[in-house]
């Protein structure tokens, strides 16, 4: 529950007061700062309706000339909102903030190659490190090899495209989901967030090695 | 609220002209000089030894020039040309940068106290001038100007814009030069965003809108996402020692690269040189070929400059730009062709070079029916309605240019909040101790792209404490880092158990301190220093109603919950912030204010817990049926 600093009225979290229209700088869970339901599967139009909504409601543009107070709970409020939306907007994000909103944790330094995905893995490392090499000594066939390198990442873009359909699955089996069966959920997510890390590192690492060989 | 409020006025302060405009009717106007009827106040300053000020027009004809009979002229503030005496130009140059961070052309152009503190000073005979201070007789000149034109209304409170791509140092000086014109400055806002107000809010441009700023000292690109009223930035880039300036320089270079250095670094040569080059460069919009004529003591220069000549001259610095759109396009993840619409801002963008190599980048044909030396300005007034209320439906959501983050071991620079994001921004940090007994934790902020904190600027050193005497890791301090709306951070700290919160100690890296300000506002004897004290007044009296109107309710609503010696201690309270919120004394004001928060806070932590309470009751009373 949440007081309103202005006319005292007590309701549900939200970042604005339902009888006054103040803003509220209240600590909310990101889906209560937007008003929404605690489910993974967001409508992405629906989302940034309510972004702009609640913006134009409680955006410090409206408090400009107001006291103190309200001047910094706007702010702060929006602050809040701003966050949520961000983080909500992005599943990749919004999948690791489910974590942390249920006590669960990525561990920080997963770097364990994907099984399921090592032999792709274990071919582009080697071809962007044999394109460094013909890069660093200037020789022939960089060109041949950036060209096979180009074509490998279309692969990983692929896998990634892939584990993000996974992850758009388990949402909507985590929505339709009881409280006993999340737990294998929550592996699963685990497991499918480390792989988007692991491949977006990677397909970086490609793009950075692509660049600097265009660039020689 | 028991005062008429005053309107707000949109300030360009520009590195070259500033503007003040309007919005009259819901259209924004800009104010032209009442006498001159010129709309922009060049940004040019003059300070004599004795201390006289002139602004504009007025500094212009004195600045000493070559060959100028010096003695006999005397301005109309004294004679700041003098021996002794200085004229400023391009003072936006200087905001809120260390001796340092200064563009090497820029160190020796005027003469300054030294250049190794936080803040640049300028030296005039024995006076001294912080840029703020040189900026604000820009701003009080704008006031004069809008108050000659308006008749009976004063100039109190402003919007005033700034370069996207401004740090932090340099806003806080922006917003230092408003505190000391005494001006309320309600807003600073990004300019290419205050053009895209000026464009999109009658349409004339929506969809992904890129704002190409180029105007006399700066440039900034803005990408925005326009629909439906809602101003988005999706991203900003930019050069804040890129402009009409290092044009004009590029040409006085090439004009006098065969003479020797004793030519080329004399001030008098430099001012008259530049005249010349800026001139060439105006009129090369409209010819294909200009003279170029600089009288010096023993003899002249004269050179002819060709447009393909001046445009090869220039190409480097368009390029510079071009580069910040290639950025700011990669951070917006959108590919130039997604550009539905581009927008030409300020006096550089005239250049015919500029046009089409920008045309050409986004292969359409830019915007510019609206004045780029005005569009700022515009914007900037539309936004003081978007303040005042009057734009209802217009949400404007910027962004901070730079990313901000703290020093952690070994000199790594750890980013908070990333460049681009939306703002207000926040994020929290906890704190703890490396060694036992430890009383104080230091916190360095930064600001910057670069990994090692040595490579970004310096924005604060925070010194966390005195904490309290326990082992090392025990302590648990929550500092949250929190950009504002003008796009400056504010540090707060409190005790993650006891919730309390802490002392920060802050001392800024470059500009003034709050110290400094006062102390040029005390110097400073002015009418306008009168007017902020009464606002100040006001929003003090403001606070006051605020908080006794709510205890009023809550005392009625939850009678029930206060005890009678409570109740007792609550009403005098009440009384005594009523009887100072009549008077004088905002400080006063402010203190009982406190005060009464103080000791009505049982009372509120008696309600929520009431309502928590009732709360839980009906969820299982909901669960059981």
């Amino acid at each position: 529950m949440v007081q309103c600093p202005s006319c005292a009225r007590v309701q549900e979290p939200s970042l604005v007061c339902l009888r006054c229209g103040s803003p509220i700088a209240a600590d909310l869970d990101l889906f209560a700062a937007l008003s929404l339901p605690r489910k993974l599967q967001i409508d992405l139009p629906r989302l940034e309706q309510a972004y702009h909504d609640l913006g134009r409601r409680i955006h410090p543009d409206r408090f400009a000339t107001s006291p103190l107070t309200l001047r910094d709970s706007s702010l702060r409020a929006t602050a809040t909102l701003t966050r949520a939306y961000r983080t909500l907007r992005d599943p990749v994000s919004r999948g690791l903030y489910w974590l942390e909103l249920n006590g669960h944790k990525l561990a920080e330094n997963n770097q364990r190659v994907p099984q399921d995905l090592a032999e792709l893995v274990f071919e582009v490392q080697e071809q962007i490190a044999g394109l460094r090499v013909v890069r660093e000594r200037q020789s022939a066939g960089a060109q041949e090899l950036g060209a096979q390198v180009a074509a490998k990442r279309m692969d990983l873009q692929r896998a990634l495209d892939e584990l993000f359909d996974d992850l758009t699955a388990l949402f909507a089996r985590f929505d339709a989901a009881e409280g006993n069966h999340r737990d294998s959920l929550f592996a699963q997510l685990k497991s499918t967030l480390a792989k988007i890390a692991y491949m977006r590192t990677l397909i970086r690492d490609v793009d950075r090695e692509l660049d600097s060989a265009k660039a020689a | 609220m028991n005062f008429r409020m005053s309107r707000i006025f949109g300030i360009d302060l520009g590195t070259t002209n500033s503007l003040i405009a309007l919005m009259v009717g819901g259209i924004p106007h800009v104010i032209a000089d009442p006498d001159s009827g010129d709309a922009l106040l060049p940004s040019v300053v003059a300070l004599a030894p004795d201390g006289a000020i002139a602004v504009g027009d007025r500094a212009i004809a004195i600045e000493p020039h070559l060959g100028d009979e010096r003695d006999g002229r005397v301005g109309a503030a004294g004679s700041p040309g003098g021996e002794a005496g200085m004229v400023v130009r391009s003072v936006k140059r200087y905001m809120g940068l260390g001796g340092g961070e200064l563009a090497p052309e820029d160190r020796h152009r005027y003469t300054f106290t030294d250049l190794a503190g936080p803040v640049v000073r300028f030296l005039v005979g024995k006076r001294v001038y912080t840029p703020p201070q040189i900026s604000a007789e820009i701003l009080k000149a704008l006031k004069q100007r809008a108050e000659a034109a308006l008749g009976s209304e004063k100039v109190e409170r402003v919007v005033i814009t700034v370069p996207a791509y401004f740090n932090d140092g340099q806003r806080q000086a922006t917003k230092d030069a408003g505190r000391l014109a005494g001006l309320e400055v309600v807003r600073l806002v990004n300019e290419p965003t205050a053009a895209s107000l000026a464009y999109g809010l009658h349409r004339m441009a929506e969809g992904k809108v890129a704002v190409y700023d180029f105007g006399g000292g700066t440039f900034d690109i803005s990408i925005l996402n326009i629909r439906g009223g809602v101003f988005e930035v999706l991203a900003t880039n930019g050069d804040t020692h890129l402009g009409g300036d290092d044009i004009d320089r590029t040409v006085v270079d090439w004009m006098l690269r065969e003479e020797p250095d004793s030519i080329r670094t004399d001030r008098l040569v430099w001012n008259s040189a530049r005249w010349v080059a800026e001139e060439a460069k105006r009129r090369l919009s409209t010819f294909d070929s200009v003279g170029l004529r600089l009288d010096l003591a023993d003899r002249h220069i004269e050179k002819t400059l060709s447009r393909a000549q001046f445009d090869q001259l220039v190409a480097a610095l368009v390029d510079r730009t071009l580069e910040c759109c290639r950025l700011a396009l990669a951070d917006a993840k959108l590919d130039r062709r997604e550009v539905d619409a581009v927008v030409l801002v300020g006096g550089s963008t005239r250049i015919p070079l500029v046009r089409r190599r920008v045309g050409e980048f986004f292969g359409r044909e830019p915007l510019c029916s609206l004045d780029p030396d005005q569009v700022v300005a515009l914007g900037a007034a539309v936004q003081a309605g978007v303040l005042m209320g009057t734009q209802g439906d217009v949400l404007l959501l910027d962004v901070v240019p730079l990313s901000l983050g703290i020093e952690t071991m070994g000199g790594v620079m750890e980013r908070l909040i990333h460049r681009n994001t939306t703002i207000p921004a926040s994020t929290t940090e906890t704190f703890t101790t490396a060694v036992d007994n430890q009383t104080h934790v230091d916190i360095h902020v930064l600001q910057g792209e670069r990994e090692l904190a040595k490579d970004c600027r310096s924005l604060a050193r925070f010194k966390l404490g005195p904490l309290q005497m326990q082992p090392a890791g025990m302590p648990r301090i929550e500092v949250t880092f929190l950009i504002d709306a003008n796009g400056i951070l504010n540090v707060t700290a409190r005790d993650e158990r006891t919730g309390r919160e802490h002392s920060l100690d802050v001392k800024p890296s470059y500009g003034l301190t709050d110290e400094d300000i006062e102390r040029m506002l005390e110097e400073a004897i002015d009418l306008g220093e009168q007017d902020l004290e009464q606002r100040l007044l006001i929003t003090a009296r403001n606070d006051a109603d605020q908080i006794l109107t709510a205890l009023k309710k809550q005392l009625k609503d939850y009678a029930e919950l206060v005890e009678v010696e409570e109740r007792r201690r609550i009403d005098e309270y009440a009384a005594r912030l009523e009887a100072a919120r009549v008077g004088q004394d905002r400080e006063l004001i402010a203190r009982m204010v406190e005060e009464l928060n103080e000791i009505t806070t049982p009372f509120a932590g008696r309600i929520m817990d009431g309502a928590i309470k009732q709360a839980l009751e009906k969820k299982s009373i909901e669960e059981l049926s």
